[in-house]
């Protein structure tokens, strides 16, 4: 049984559709990646998925039930909207974060206080938070996020505004809390930590579903349909071969689409025989590239 | 439930530590004290020295009499007046301005010239350095006067103790009969002080930790911390653990000031001997007060909290609360109205409108006796609008809180409403 499931999922403000009919499922153990320029739709999903939006249409299932506020206790949530009371004292606010999540107080201070170790902030546990660094308040938020234990953990942009070194640390946590068996949403506009980190993805953008599925499988589909190859002859005709989608054609040199990845064999057998052939080379795209090819448009 | 008990906690907390509360519950003690007690005290300290004045009174019309006349003592029992009576024989030319320079000199406190001609100029100077010092001017005044109104008495054959008994003051007093008919004498200045001053406690504070809700709101909303607690939490929660914090706070705070002001009427009245009692209150007064408080809180927050949720700055927030506030001053414009004649269709009809009728059922209460039936529909009418109100509260929260960037027209909340 998945562990979130969202069926048909639309939902417009006024008269901008901000969400239309977007379906997937979350398993427990993977990572799972909402990727699309900002304004696609990311944000607004995640809303609707915490009960914080409610859909216009179509049904949202957490845990084998319909959303409802018990649950949200077993879900971490870290909004794309940073915001912590910058008056009160971090382990104060961690206390808070976690007493809303039904923990006891001790218990609660207990864990912010193993969490602000881990994360190199123990020493500003009694400090107010508007006295902390950008990326200090960051990894005190995800500390909320994480405090309750949750089995289902959504981060909306987790890494913006972090270093390198803490980037890696939070990827490293949130490896550690795949392979203790939780889900793991992450949404983000930056493909190439979603590449690093995701199992799956869901692709959107302007509020449309453009791709979903796991990683590998679609690096390699769209990945072998790309070819580039270095070459002595004429190849004006590979342009009127039929399984070719886009050639770029150069005096020694192509990059050609093809229209499907099982018709590289085929393709190679006939360049073969006309042209002389120097290097051949075919490479996974990046999700840049794949985004950039579905949505057919460019993004931040 | 658990849920609304750690807001209510957090709220709690964090405004009772903040420097800002601190400051104001100490402060404002200090300032009532400051005001009422210290005056006196000073007061007290200024007039320990009596007031030495000089008599210059050659056709002796006064003089003879006014030691006599003016017999005031001071705390430590010595007169509160010297006369030095200037005798004609000893009189010089220059007598008045040597007179005038022993008080610019500070020898004397004053000099009192009574001229011959008095008894028909019906004038006498009073030389003094401090011409505000009302209490010796008017003592002189009236005894002079006394003095020179007895002589022309006497000198038209008028027997003055006849007089006296004749032309006697009327002492009106005044008797307040409640309808059952009981009667009791009572002190209405000081009832009526007390009135005002309960009310005024009222108004502030309704307005105070009214726009303390709100403000918290708009931080939170500005903080956008709002979307981390609605992710665990129902915006109700929120909204309810936030009104029933503020209103700990605000209770807190009464309870201090309460066990600090008695203090004062114990304590202080012993310290100074002064009359701090000057609240004059019963305990059914105290516990409409309460009554009244609690409920007028919690409408006013909800209505507050409306605002909040629909701004996005402070600024913008004090703006849109103008009405409410103007809500509050209704009651405040008609108080003398109503001291006067509480039983006036005006009044009687503004104290069952659930926004006025906190301070006007209140203030009609501690006047007069109202009948039960009054009380109890102001009451109900009150706590209907209130659980209509904090539904609408809770709505207008629910779509509300999340909206940022601009502050909400009041249509837009129209439509959030039935949303």
């Amino acid at each position: 049984m998945p562990l979130l499931k969202v069926e048909h999922v639309s939902k417009s403000f006024n008269d901008h559709i901000a969400v239309d009919d977007i379906s997937f499922t979350l398993d427990a153990g993977v990572v799972y990646g909402i990727l699309g320029p900002n304004g696609a739709g990311k944000s607004t999903t995640i809303r609707m998925i915490m009960n914080i939006l409610v859909p216009d249409k179509g049904r949202i299932n957490l845990f084998g039930a319909s959303m409802n506020e018990d649950l949200k206790n077993r879900i971490g949530y870290l909004p794309e909207e940073r915001g912590l009371y910058p008056k009160m004292k971090v382990a104060d606010v961690l206390t808070f974060l976690g007493e809303l999540h039904n923990l006891t107080p001790a218990d609660a201070r207990q864990r912010a206080m193993r969490w602000l170790e881990r994360l190199d902030l123990a020493g500003h546990a009694h400090q107010k938070v508007d006295t902390l660094s950008k990326g200090m308040q960051q990894k005190v938020q995800i500390i909320g996020s994480l405090l309750h234990d949750p089995s289902l953990l959504i981060l909306d942009e987790p890494f913006s505004g972090l270093d390198p070194v803490n980037t890696n640390l939070i990827k490293d946590i949130m490896l550690e809390l795949k392979n203790e068996g939780r889900a793991i949403m992450l949404s983000t506009h930056m493909m190439e930590t979603a590449e690093k980190l995701c199992d799956r993805i869901l692709m959107i953008n302007h509020g449309h579903l453009v791709l979903e599925g796991p990683l590998d499988k679609l690096q390699q589909r769209y990945g072998s349909q790309s070819l580039q190859v270095e070459y002595n002859g004429d190849a004006a005709f590979v342009r009127e071969l039929p399984m070719i989608q886009k050639a770029d054609i150069y005096a020694n040199y192509m990059e050609i689409r093809l229209k499907d990845a099982a018709m590289r064999k085929e393709f190679l057998k006939i360049i073969a025989d006309k042209l002389d052939i120097i290097s051949f080379k075919s490479q996974k795209s990046s999700l840049n590239e794949i985004f950039i090819r579905e949505a057919g448009e460019t993004h931040a | 439930m658990h849920k609304i008990f750690v807001f209510i906690k957090r709220e709690y907390r964090e405004t009772v530590l903040k420097k800002s509360f601190i400051i104001l519950t100490i402060l404002t003690p200090i300032l009532m004290i400051s005001f009422t007690v210290v005056p006196a005290l000073l007061l007290e300290m200024e007039s320990s020295q009596p007031t030495v004045i000089n008599v210059y009174d050659p056709s002796n019309t006064v003089a003879a009499s006014l030691p006599r006349m003016l017999d005031d003592t001071l705390k430590t029992g010595q007169p509160r007046y010297i006369f030095n009576i200037i005798s004609s024989a000893k009189a010089g030319n220059n007598l008045i301005p040597a007179q005038k320079d022993l008080v610019t000199r500070e020898v004397i406190d004053g000099f009192l010239y009574v001229p011959p001609t008095v008894m028909d100029s019906n004038v006498v100077r009073y030389y003094t350095r401090n011409a505000g010092d009302f209490d010796v001017s008017i003592g002189l005044k009236k005894t002079v006067a006394a003095i020179i109104t007895e002589k022309r008495l006497l000198s038209s054959g008028l027997q003055p103790e006849k007089i006296k008994k004749l032309t006697h003051t009327i002492d009106l007093q005044t008797i307040k009969i409640n309808k059952s008919g009981k009667e009791s004498e009572s002190d209405f200045e000081s009832e009526y002080f007390s009135i005002f001053v309960f009310v005024m406690i009222l108004y502030m504070t309704l307005i105070m930790y009214g726009t303390g809700i709100m403000r918290s709101i708009v931080q939170e909303k500005s903080n956008k911390v709002v979307e981390v607690i609605l992710a665990s939490a129902r915006p109700v929660q929120l909204m309810t653990g936030k009104i029933l914090g503020q209103g700990l706070v605000g209770l807190t705070q009464y309870i201090l000031w309460a066990t600090v002001g008695i203090a004062i009427r114990f304590a202080g009245a012993q310290i100074t001997a002064f009359d701090t009692n000057v609240l004059h209150f019963s305990t059914a007064t105290m516990i409409w007060f309460v009554i009244y408080y609690v409920l007028g809180y919690f409408l006013f927050s909800a209505l507050y909290a409306i605002v909040g949720v629909a701004s996005t700055t402070d600024q913008e927030a004090q703006q849109a609360s103008m009405p409410i506030t103007l809500l509050l001053i209704v009651p405040i414009l008609v108080l003398t109205m109503l001291v006067k004649n509480p039983d006036s269709p005006l009044i009687i009809t503004l104290s069952y409108i659930p926004f006025f009728s906190p301070i006007i059922m209140f203030a009609r209460i501690s006047i007069g006796d109202v009948p039960f039936w009054d009380i109890a529909a102001s009451i109900a009418l009150l706590i209907t609008t209130i659980i209509v109100l904090i539904n609408i509260t809770a709505k207008i929260f629910r779509v509300g809180i999340l909206m940022t960037g601009k502050r909400a027209t009041l249509p837009e909340i129209l439509r959030w409403l039935r949303s």
